[in-house]
């Protein structure tokens, strides 16, 4: 079973889908599928498999409204991902410093 | 966003005694954390804090520990997530290169990494005070 973070990361490894992510973010509303398709070259049909993809990792949600399907950007799953990573990033940045230190003093001494 | 952290340093001390620094259990618990530890394939090591400071325990297994490449999983007490940090050592004109990944940061749940970053944070800080504050003493009295 996938687990949540491998899909958002596999949902954001393809540029396309990540396009079609910050299109919906930077749009700051509900796009329709229509709209969505209408910025890319590729067909309906790919777009709306990159955003089941999206929908998938948690990224966009999606609304039924009359005869259209709309997009909702959600970044919640990303901030997850991301707040591991700064996490990550700064521990070893800190503890590469504290190695450092430490040869540093004691050639020192 | 990659599945993977990669830290590179060119630090102005010889191969040798970065090995050592990064490789000894005496030196990595002197700048890093409380360890055991030994440099063996398949040795089952333990990075712990004092408990004083809440702090998470760490362990792995050594994959790999030839001069001068150190490979060792890296699993956060209470998750069942296990990922890699990679430390490599390169001679270089003005020093040693230390690269260092941590990879394998997609197996964590988001659920997991949240919980884990929560709870973790603040004991981390604690430890890494306290480690400061331990070398700052020893450099005093010495």
């Amino acid at each position: 079973m996938q687990d949540k973070v491998t899909k958002v990361l596999k949902a954001i490894a393809d540029p396309t889908r990540r396009e079609i992510f910050h299109a919906v973010v930077i749009a700051a509303t509900a796009l329709s599928i229509s709209q969505i398709s209408g910025q890319f070259q590729i067909s309906r049909q790919g777009v709306t498999k990159h955003i089941k993809t999206l929908e998938g990792a948690g990224l966009l949600q999606i609304k039924d409204q009359g005869r259209e399907r709309y997009c909702f950007a959600n970044p919640q799953p990303l901030e997850e991902v991301q707040k591991w990573l700064q996490f990550y990033d700064k521990f070893w940045d800190d503890s590469l410093q504290r190695l450092e230190n430490y040869l540093d003093k004691e050639k020192e001494a | 966003m990659k599945d993977v952290i990669t830290k590179e340093v060119v630090l102005n001390h010889s191969i040798d005694r970065i090995w050592k620094a990064i490789t000894l259990q005496e030196e990595i618990s002197t700048w890093f954390i409380k360890a055991d530890f030994k440099a063996e394939n398949g040795y089952r090591y333990e990075f712990t804090a004092s408990e004083e400071n809440g702090c998470a325990t760490i362990t792995g297994e050594v994959k790999s520990a030839s001069p001068y490449t150190l490979i060792y999983t890296w699993t956060v007490e209470n998750t069942q997530v296990e990922t890699t940090v990679t430390w490599n050592l390169k001679e270089v004109e003005n020093g040693t290169r230390l690269t260092l990944e941590h990879s394998g940061i997609s197996q964590y749940t988001g659920d997991t990494a949240v919980e884990m970053f929560n709870s973790y944070t603040s004991g981390w800080d604690k430890c890494m005070v306290a480690l400061d504050d331990h070398i700052k003493n020893e450099v005093h009295a010495g």
